[in-house]
């Protein structure tokens, strides 16, 4: 079993960074190698913001939730946002419902690892707020997940953010931008339409899922720039180096969240190379989330 | 001990880079231990006639080949490809080639790309084929250039079997007959792993156990991307430590002639 340390991801990351930024020539120096030199953080939580389990139609969910634990425990990530989404959609509300019982289970199978986004079709409206209701109050789940059924400025998605804002509680926003018509997700939001929505509801607290999950993420950035109750979540397969300092220089690194969204190695990759301090780092991999889920208590 | 077979230099034309330059990349390469970088010209990708880009990464790596060593990108359908391609290997001391049969509108089974590929292999030189330049989804409104399918590359490696291959930035493998164990196709090809899983899927352990160890090299896909993801797959990764070893440099040592 192979592992990282939380110290060793951070300790990495800025021996790293700081060897970059002040033009280090110690010839092939393993940035590993130099954390002892490194001046060690305190200790902080890892939390990604975007995960997701597995639906239960397929007959391996239980053992791929177990690997993603695992992944977590390997890359010193302590906790987990979960949504599980249906594979088919718009989401039926009795689907939306299915999905959340199991997210409930999880968090109880995986105490303390495991927090839950409540995922919704905001299209079943009484349905959607008694389902947010439910979760937050009841089991404890700490944000609301809107998917693709409605671009995120949509009039239908409004109850939604409205009780989100009275329960004190985040919205991930599926998001990205391409500069072509995305066939398979007519109703795609992105950065301008959460800016849009974030001007409306400025209490709101808008979480702009993965900059690396594809589409142009200097665009993303630049959209979110005024918007400031949007936060950033960093996960997505998309490695391109830049992306994280471009996000930090834009918005600040207080609207950055750590994230992977199953993109394990990407996401973890992303932060411990960026050029940041080690503080600012952990206001990403963590601080920033945990503020965010102390407004709700 | 590290080699990283997927490295560029030079400008892009739809994003700026940074660490592009060959003291900028070195840089970079120092603070992730990385010793050696297998790199070639990104200008190339979208240059008509990619040669004058190949001129200028062999000036750019000449005081620094020790450590960075030049690939061409050449063109099979762009007049002169013979000439360049013998002014790259003995004149620039070229390495191999990369080739972008998407970006430069040819099928890799054509026979001008297939005439390439055998005199490429007769002069012992690599073929190196990223699969992908950027993420599909962020292209400009410029281009539409899709990705290459790691089963579209299953006729070249068949056609070619004297020939040595490296493909860079896939992923897919698993699912395909390159990633098969008894597939028929020769072995004659090395995958690299920068966007390749290590953890829930795995595909990079898959692919250790299905083609051996010997088959999988070390890349990072810098400075296009960031480094540390490749890194960070070889850390968790479940494997041996000698297996590691091959993976991070004596695979590529070897198809390099290091």
């Amino acid at each position: 079993m192979f592992s990282l340390t939380r110290r060793c991801f951070l300790a990495t990351t800025g021996a790293a960074a700081g060897a970059v930024m002040a033009g280090a020539t110690g010839r092939w120096a393993k940035a590993s190698n130099s954390a002892a030199a490194f001046a060690q953080p305190k200790s902080s939580p890892v939390i990604d913001c975007h995960a997701h389990l597995h639906h239960h139609s397929s007959s391996t969910w239980k053992d791929s939730d177990r690997k993603l634990i695992e992944a977590a425990d390997k890359l010193g990530i302590d906790q987990l946002c979960c949504s599980i989404l249906t594979p088919r959609r718009p989401a039926t509300a009795e689907g939306f419902r299915e999905c959340n019982q199991w997210v409930a289970e999880a968090i109880q199978r995986f105490s303390g690892r495991v927090l839950g986004y409540c995922y919704v079709n905001p299209g079943y409206q009484r349905e959607a707020l008694d389902e947010i209701r439910r979760c937050v109050l009841d089991r404890g789940f700490m944000g609301v997940k809107l998917y693709n059924e409605y671009t995120c400025t949509e009039p239908v998605l409004f109850p939604v953010v409205e009780l989100a804002i009275e329960l004190r509680v985040p919205i991930l926003q599926h998001a990205g931008h391409s500069h072509y018509f995305v066939a398979d997700q007519p109703r795609l939001s992105d950065g301008g339409h959460l800016a849009q929505l974030a001007a409306r509801y400025p209490e709101a607290r808008l979480i702009c899922a993965h900059i690396g999950g594809g589409g142009d993420w200097e665009w993303t950035i630049k959209a979110l720039r005024h918007a400031r109750n949007v936060y950033l979540d960093t996960s997505g397969s998309v490695i391109d180096e830049g992306i994280i300092e471009l996000a930090a220089r834009v918005l600040g690194v207080d609207r950055l969240l750590f994230g992977c969204d199953m993109s394990m190695t990407a996401g973890v990759g992303k932060i411990r190379a960026c050029e940041l301090s080690p503080a600012d780092k952990q206001r990403i991999l963590g601080l920033n989330m945990q503020q965010l889920l102390r407004f709700r208590q | 001990m590290l080699i990283d077979t997927n490295a560029y230099l030079g400008p892009y034309a739809f994003r700026r880079l940074r660490h592009n330059t060959a003291d900028g990349l070195l840089r970079l390469m120092d603070a992730k231990g990385i010793a050696k970088a297998v790199v070639s010209s990104a200008a190339a990708i979208t240059y008509r006639n990619p040669q004058p880009a190949n001129e200028e990464l062999a000036e750019a790596v000449r005081p620094h080949r020790d450590r960075l060593i030049p690939l061409a990108v050449l063109n099979p359908f762009y007049a002169g490809w013979k000439d360049d391609l013998k002014a790259c290997h003995e004149e620039f001391g070229m390495k191999g080639l990369r080739l972008y049969p998407k970006w430069h509108h040819y099928e890799l089974t054509d026979r001008d790309c297939l005439e390439l590929v055998h005199l490429a292999a007769q002069r012992r030189m690599i073929l190196s084929v990223p699969l992908r330049v950027e993420d599909y989804r962020q292209r400009s409104w410029l281009v539409d250039i899709p990705d290459l399918k790691p089963a579209d590359l299953a006729p070249l490696v068949k056609a070619c079997p004297e020939a040595q291959f490296v493909f860079v930035n896939g992923a897919g493998f698993a699912g395909s007959p390159l990633g098969q164990k008894d597939s028929g196709l020769p072995e004659n090809y090395t995958i690299e792993i920068s966007r390749l899983t290590a953890v829930l899927a795995n595909e990079i352990g898959q692919l250790i156990g299905r083609l051996g160890p010997e088959r999988v090299v070390f890349g990072t896909g810098m400075p296009f991307n960031y480094p540390d993801p490749a890194l960070v797959k070889l850390e968790v990764l479940d494997a041996p430590e000698e297996v590691k070893e091959q993976i991070r440099w004596k695979n590529a040592a070897k198809l390099l002639g290091l």
